[in-house]
């Protein structure tokens, strides 16, 4: 299916098709990123406009400088990363045995786990939170983390793609007398590239735009996270800072995005890697 | 997964083996199950209790002094015609959306799978980005797309059609709120498409080339099917996802126009919201079962067969 | 397979079990908030956690140094939550006993969280605060909190399309509202002669229409909600769009108002006091010259919807003492004109709108005046559930897919099923 051995005529249609749809897909994001230098007069104008008639800094000015934007970034990095890291480790350990190791009671943790990735969120908020009290936790990182550390989705993933890792891989390391810590750190996690970026990145991008629980949370602003700090500062009981939102939202994509760019390259390298074929 | 019994295959070495095993494979196991245990199947179970009580906001400093009331509140759900209504709405939301966006996901997959260069690569960030936007944000957005006024009538208009009111027409909303979870989606699942896709072997495509195969033969016969554990991946995030329908209905419609985009999801969250816990507790398990019931059945129908 | 369903009867044994023996309603209340005592005199100490919501939570933590200076040994740390999601917090803060000293609580959501307040004490004084806004801390027969500013709802109108409709004076019966209306439409070339309220909220935006008819919500037993006058007030509401002179499909999305009324297309909306420095934002320089604000048209009476925050302090908190030391220095009047200096929010107390500041702003006396008579939401734990119903059948009506009287009808036997509480 690749479009470089495709005749070239097809080969310009489908990026003639692309294009456009691509457009298409990106207005938003021209007249979010447009709307982030307007003034709230502006932004609300009927009919809508596109261009900035007087274009002004002020919405992100206001965001570095009076409403503490480094504190919230901070906060979401940290969560961020230790969120993708817990799951990138314990997941995939999870995901290993599940798809590669015979052991009593694994069906059992199998249905559970995929039991408990259905069930929806917001029913176990509040007694979520009365755990976390009761442990302590309350306004500090651990409470940010700890329940997100591990998902049930991402050992779901990680069991999917280990069990297409032929079992000869494995088999050869066992009669070389390797332990399982061994074959799973040398020989399964080197081929495990693309499900761990794609689990890094819907982890990354599930901890970045987590909304209530980081509010429930924290007690203390010094904990709040970028969408609780832009949900504060831009929604109102009444009325809504359209260009303090619009400006925040740009903030708070941008580096999800270039976090993407970076990955995606990782992506076409990992082709080679993988040692899939 | 047979192979691995294979290997210990005589006598008391292997039951010993087995043993080792076991323990080596709870070891990896056990910080998952720790955190899953405490902050998962605990908060689970007494969510899973307190759809068997009368629990309202006024009992939540005292969570033990409630009666218990059997299935009274599933029968009281399953007697409210808006729950009702509700079921109906998730129903088409789902029905309609996951298809479009499982096949625009695959198409693009597809057409981004091969090549390293700038332009794919261009390509795969750009229809990734609605995913990684905030919903508060994208609601702003989205309203001036889809207002009498706005850009999508704008250009309907182009071509000489006149646009609904798309967020106030009740028969207009529900699909303008899949159109926008399409858009939010498909990036997610392109993702695990083209991940899957580096798995299909370049020699099984070359040697279908040499047969004479065509695109669409290949597709069918060749990538497809190797491509089962992936769609099914696919399938059920996001059928989990659309199930649980709540953010669009909320930032964009408040479930309305007339309840035409209330979901389960956002029934539940305004019993939650009424302090009617036990009721709406009762709501996310009847969610739950139809979330597991459609999960099974997919599974049913794309588990791979040679595996 | 068969390990599965024994982890089920497993889970389901102790969920049984977990159900057999915790649970019941004790017969007797559970043990409620702790007497009310007296405050006394002397100085705050200690820390004092505070919660309030947005702007508020803002400005706060400059506002209070003053009370820290009076008081040497205390310390008030505010913390800022955002309006979006303040009701889950506080449901989790509270099912988690993890509530701050004291809050800023939305005036209709005291029933919701009432049994986590403490009683005020006996010598705060709150008499001189507007009747309503003291009505809405009352739960269960006690005062669970202290007035701190109000909102109600009064006519906005553009004074200069509605001199070119023929208007020099603001409307002052229901039929004068009508008939200006359909003048702005007809006359000043408006789209629309006035939003009605549509969407979210749009049950508690329509209550001054039954409320200045005469019409209660309960009678003390139960909800009166299609009650004759009840009927005839919603047969008014329903003539704006059955005469074509509001939208029923209005965009309801925050800001959509103000930008409709700042380019003329509906030059009338009933709305709270934030209006004032919203349009000032959107209209731009000299826009306050284009439009006044006016107490509502009269049928029985003008009796407009109270709302607004109350300060409240939490039964759990360690520091009762100093948090009603800072609910008392913030419900001073001297304070709340300061704080209305500050905030723009309109004080409860009486007293400090004989200020200058405020008692010189012709728009803002016109607030004043109706919040003599404003009156309360319903001090009923389900009083939001049986609101929402409301917003559902008026958009029934709205849209002529129901006559008021089934509308209403409809709505008394959801309220009659949902109950008092």
């Amino acid at each position: 299916m690749s479009v470089t051995r495709r005749r070239p005529s097809a080969k310009v249609l489908t990026y003639a098709v692309l294009t456009v749809g691509l457009a298409a897909w990106l207005v938003p994001f021209a007249w979010m990123a447009l709307g982030s230098v307007k003034t709230q007069g502006e932004i609300l104008q009927r009919p809508p406009t596109w261009w900035p008639e007087n274009p002004t800094g002020a919405n992100f000015a206001a965001w570095f400088d009076r409403l503490g934007f480094t504190t919230y970034f901070t906060n979401s990095l940290v969560v961020a990363a230790a969120t993708v890291l817990g799951n990138l480790v314990f997941c995939s350990m999870v995901g290993y045995a599940l798809a590669k190791v015979d052991f009593p009671g694994k069906r059992a943790l199998f249905v559970v786990v995929m039991v408990t990735l259905m069930v929806p969120g917001v029913v176990t908020f509040v007694p979520l939170f009365v755990m976390v009290s009761k442990l302590g936790l309350v306004n500090t990182y651990a409470a940010l983390v700890l329940p997100f550390v591990t998902t049930p989705l991402g050992v779901f993933l990680m069991r999917q793609f280990i069990l297409g890792i032929p079992d000869s891989l494995l088999e050869a390391a066992r009669i070389d007398g390797a332990g399982e810590l061994r074959i799973f750190a040398r020989v399964v996690m080197p081929l495990c590239g693309p499900p761990l970026a794609t689990l890094g990145i819907l982890t990354f991008l599930s901890s970045w735009n987590n909304f209530l629980w980081p509010l429930v949370a924290a007690q203390s602003e010094s904990r709040y996270t970028l969408p609780v700090a832009l949900s504060l500062y831009s929604t109102g009981q009444n009325a809504t800072d359209y260009g303090l939102l619009l400006a925040g939202s740009v903030l708070v994509i941008t580096p999800i995005l270039l976090l993407f760019v970076a990955l995606q390259r990782y992506f076409i390298r990992g082709v080679a890697t993988t040692g899939l074929k | 997964m047979a192979s691995s019994r294979k290997a210990g295959a005589s006598g008391a070495p292997a039951s010993r083996r087995r043993r080792r095993q076991a323990i080596v494979a709870w070891g990896f196991c056990l910080p998952f199950v720790a955190v899953f245990t405490v902050f998962m199947l605990g908060p689970l179970l007494g969510s899973f209790a307190m759809s068997f009580t009368d629990f309202t906001a006024r009992d939540i400093r005292t969570p033990f002094a409630v009666n218990v009331v059997g299935i009274d509140q599933y029968s009281a759900l399953l007697s409210d015609p808006r729950f009702l209504r509700s079921l109906g709405v998730t129903a088409v939301f789902v029905v309609v959306g996951i298809p479009i966006t499982m096949l625009v996901a695959l198409a693009l997959a597809l057409a981004l799978n091969s090549g390293g260069g700038r332009l794919v690569a261009i390509f795969r960030v750009g229809f990734y980005a609605p995913v990684v936007t905030s919903i508060v944000a994208v609601a702003v957005v989205w309203r001036y797309i889809l207002q009498p006024d706005g850009l999508l009538n704008q250009a309907l208009a182009l071509v000489g059609i006149q646009g609904p009111n798309w967020l106030q027409d009740p028969s207009w909303a529900l699909p303008s709120l899949i159109l926008m979870a399409v858009w939010r989606n498909v990036g997610t699942l392109m993702v695990i498409f083209l991940a899957g896709l580096q798995a299909v072997p370049e020699d099984v495509q070359e040697a279908a080339v040499m047969d004479g195969a065509g695109p669409l033969r290949r597709l069918v016969s060749v990538t497809l099917p190797l491509l089962r554990p992936t769609l099914l991946l696919g399938a059920v995030l996001i059928s989990v996802g659309y199930l649980q329908f709540f953010e669009e209905a909320f930032v964009m419609t408040r479930g309305g126009p007339l309840d035409s985009t209330l979901s389960v999801a956002y029934y539940t969250y305004q019993q939650f919201g009424f302090g009617q816990y036990g009721l709406a507790s009762a709501a996310s398990y009847v969610l739950f079962l139809a979330i597991a019931l459609v999960s099974l059945l997919q599974f049913r129908l794309l588990r791979s067969q040679d595996s | 397979m068969r390990r599965t369903r024994r982890l089920a009867a497993a889970a389901a044994l102790v969920v049984a079990s977990l159900l057999m023996t915790g649970c019941g309603r004790s017969d007797e209340s559970a043990a409620g908030p702790a007497e009310a005592t007296a405050l006394g005199s002397g100085k705050a100490s200690g820390t004092v956690t505070l919660w309030a919501m947005g702007t508020e939570g803002e400005l706060l933590p400059e506002f209070v140094k003053t009370f820290e200076q009076e008081n040497p040994g205390v310390d008030v740390e505010v913390t800022a939550i955002p309006w979006d999601a303040a009701h889950n917090k506080f449901q989790t803060a509270i099912a988690g006993g993890q509530t701050p000293d004291m809050a800023m609580m939305g005036s209709t959501w005291m029933t919701d969280f009432g049994s986590a307040f403490a009683t005020v004490p006996t010598d705060l004084d709150t008499s001189g605060f507007f009747p309503g806004a003291v009505q809405s801390t009352q739960v269960n027969g006690r005062a669970a909190g202290v007035p701190w500013y109000v909102d109600t709802r009064v006519l906005y109108y553009r004074t200069d399309l509605a001199a070119a409709a023929g208007w020099t004076k603001p409307p002052a019966t229901w039929d004068e509202l009508h008939q200006m209306a359909s003048d702005m439409k007809s006359k000043a070339g408006a789209e629309w002669g006035i939003r009605m309220p549509a969407g979210n909220d749009s049950y508690q935006g329509s209550l001054w229409m039954p409320l200045s008819n005469g019409a209660t919500l309960t009678d003390g037993s139960k909800w009166t909600l299609d009650t004759p006058q009840q009927v005839e007030a919603y047969e008014y509401y329903n003539s704006f769009f059955t005469d074509k002179l509001s939208n029923p499909d209005t965009d309801i999305s925050p800001g959509a108002a103000e930008a409709d009324f700042v380019s003329g297309a509906t030059p009338m909306f009933i709305e709270g006091p934030f209006m004032r420095s919203q349009l000032a934002k959107l209209g731009g320089e000299g826009f306050d010259q284009k439009y006044a604000s006016a107490v509502l048209p009269t049928k029985v009476s003008s009796t407009s919807f109270s709302g607004g925050a109350n300060l409240v302090v939490f039964d759990q908190s360690k520091n009762k003492d100093a948090a009603w030391r800072l609910v008392q220095w913030l419900s001073d009047p001297k304070t709340q004109v300061s704080w209305y200096q500050t905030s723009t929010d309109l004080p409860a107390s009486q007293q400090a709108w004989q200020d200058p500041s405020l008692s010189g702003d012709a728009n803002l006396a016109v607030f004043g005046e109706q919040l003599k008579t404003a009156v309360a939401p319903p001090a009923n734990p389900t009083w939001t559930q049986v609101a929402a119903a409301g917003d559902t059948e008026l958009e029934k009506i709205r849209r002529g897919q129901e006559s008021v009287q089934d509308g209403l009808k409809a709505l008394q036997q959801q309220a009659d099923a949902i109950g008092l509480g």
